[in-house]
């Protein structure tokens, strides 16, 4: 028997045309009968066009997740935008090859999308163009932007677990500070 | 510098003053600072800085492997702490394809609802407290303990209860601990019954929050705001009935739902939410069949999923991506309170200084996991 999953079809048409690669397209459900749809899109520019018709549709931004790939054949770096409309969640990958790779803002059509965009551009680093409000969300100015962007080796990762050490660099910090 | 924790007032224009609350403020239950622009004892407009209990914790879970996440989830937030370990539980069953046990399914929907009653108690108990109504705030909080007691005596702990894992549940109950928590439902039921009239007719109570922090519906649908925050501005939201997972298809419960759309709204529909939990853990007592508690683990493949629950606060979402080892590639996550920071300018807009931490404390705001 075939099994029929929950979801919009006006919405998965519009979107799925932006995806040709190979598994870009993708619908399964949970052990409950939630359905879920995985769009992974050629282009992180087009974005904005896959966001169009979700948002006609009434749909809610979720959440966005951006990560790092770890191979070396993979890019570099990939968001992944979740929506929910009727009770099923859309998820739409943007793949970022490259370095200098932006993604394009998508408040103009999710108002909520503020916090998220500006959590991945101070944790990632990523760049998300036309963003109209580019302040740090969490983190303080002074920190590197980006910070989840990058291995950082155990020896400096430990620094703070040795009270010695931590010390010594808080008393490091405040001189610096004060000069 | 994040903010200054000196209240100071500036001269910024002809006659809007510039005024920081926070981070650290009586009134206030976590770190989070507000600069308001206001016109005498008028806000006129509202801008928050948060980010002073950031942990790094999705950080700390691309360290760990699966298992130990579910400890670690459980310490996101203490409020909602079973609701983290429950929905990154599901989010791991849902990449590994494992389906749970019946047992574990009911045993799930009843911890949830147990922790949401405490959790709206809670709510609603610092709500007496900012207004300044001390003995509401004791009898409310006195209340809430019998929901606290349930915790300790059933799962070990009053906050942490560590009752989930993946593939089901831990934590088994006996018939005598299934009629001991039916046992202080009733005794909890009247008396929040009581608390609920005095939150609605008591003039003090209603003075101070009725027709404060309007929020219209088509700014909670702009904003995409979930729980309560949602549900008390008209819309009817829940991700138990949307998209229904662990017991609740199987149970009877209805998704409470109120146009007020002020404190007053919220607080109410909070107390009519208790009633409908209540309900959920009774069926949960008298349904909840006999059987394995845990499903076994599946092979670890590289795959990506999601999932949601309905927190007390709100919709809870996880994102997880394995990459075929025991350390997850990704676990990112988003807290309700995450969402519903962003209503408060909305509601705080031409309100009085001294309604702003009342206001704040409506959205049931979390900021330790917001920020995670």
């Amino acid at each position: 028997m075939q099994e029929t999953i929950a979801g919009n079809g006006a919405v998965i048409d519009a979107i799925a045309p932006l995806c040709t690669g190979v598994n870009a397209v993708r619908h399964n459900s949970d052990t409950f009968g939630n359905g879920y749809h995985w769009f992974r899109l050629d282009d992180p520019k087009s974005m904005t066009k896959a966001a169009e018709p979700l948002a006609k549709a009434g749909a809610r931004l979720c959440m966005a997740s951006a990560y790092n790939r770890r191979q070396p054949a993979d890019p570099r770096q990939e968001i992944c935008y979740h929506f929910e409309l009727d009770g099923a969640v859309y998820n739409i990958t943007a793949p970022l090859a490259d370095e200098g790779a932006s993604v394009p803002s998508i408040t103009a059509f999710f108002a909520n999308a503020d916090w998220h965009e500006r959590e991945m551009m101070e944790l990632y680093g990523v760049k998300v163009s036309d963003q109209p409000n580019p302040r740090r969300l969490f983190l303080d100015e002074r920190k590197d932007k980006g910070l989840l962007d990058g291995a950082v080796p155990l020896s400096v990762m430990m620094n703070g677990a040795c009270s010695k050490d931590l010390w010594e660099h808080i008393l490091k910090d405040k001189e610096s500070d004060k000069a | 510098m994040k903010a200054d924790t000196t209240i100071e007032t500036t001269v910024t224009g002809p006659r809007t003053f510039s005024m920081p609350l926070g981070p650290v403020h009586v009134a206030l239950e976590e770190p989070v600072y507000f600069h308001l622009e206001v016109e005498g004892e008028t806000v006129r407009k509202v801008t928050l800085t948060s980010g002073h209990v950031h942990r790094g914790m999705e950080a700390l879970a691309a360290q760990r492997n699966l298992i130990k996440n579910v400890t670690l989830t459980e310490r996101v937030c203490s409020l909602c702490s079973n609701s983290h370990s429950f929905t990154y539980c599901m989010a791991v069953e849902n990449v590994l394809g494992i389906s749970i046990p019946m047992r574990a399914r009911y045993l799930r929907t009843m911890s949830e609802e147990i922790k949401r009653v405490a959790s709206h108690l809670f709510n609603t108990a610092i709500q007496a407290h900012i207004i300044g109504y001390k003995s509401l705030f004791m009898h409310t909080m006195e209340v809430r303990e019998i929901m606290q007691d349930v915790k300790e005596t059933v799962y070990g702990n009053r906050m942490n209860i560590s009752s989930n894992c993946i593939g089901g549940v831990k934590c088994d109950l006996t018939p005598e601990l299934f009629k001991y928590i039916l046992g202080a439902l009733d005794k909890v039921e009247p008396l929040v019954d009581e608390l609920r009239e005095i939150y609605a007719t008591n003039p003090l109570v209603l003075g101070r929050t009725k027709g404060i922090g309007m929020f219209p519906k088509e700014d909670a649908l702009r904003l995409g705001i979930v729980g309560p925050v949602a549900r008390g501005s008209g819309i009817c939201k829940d991700v138990r009935k949307d998209s229904p997972y662990a017991a609740y298809p199987l149970v009877d419960f209805k998704v409470v739902v109120k146009d007020g759309a002020c404190c007053h709204t919220r607080t109410q529909l909070r107390f009519d939410e208790i009633f409908e939990s209540i309900s959920i853990i009774r069926q949960c007592c008298r349904d909840t069949p006999d059987g394995p508690l845990v499903a076994p683990m599946n092979e670890i493949r590289v795959a990506e999923a999601v999932a949601r629950t309905e927190a007390p606060r709100g919709e809870v979402f996880y994102y997880i991506r394995t990459d075929g080892t025991d350390v997850p590639a990704r676990l990112k996550w988003r807290v309700p309170s995450y969402m519903n920071w962003e209503a408060l300018p909305v509601m705080m807009k031409n309100c009085n200084v001294a309604d702003v931490a009342l206001i704040t404390n409506t959205i049931d705001p979390c900021v330790s996991c917001t920020e995670r």
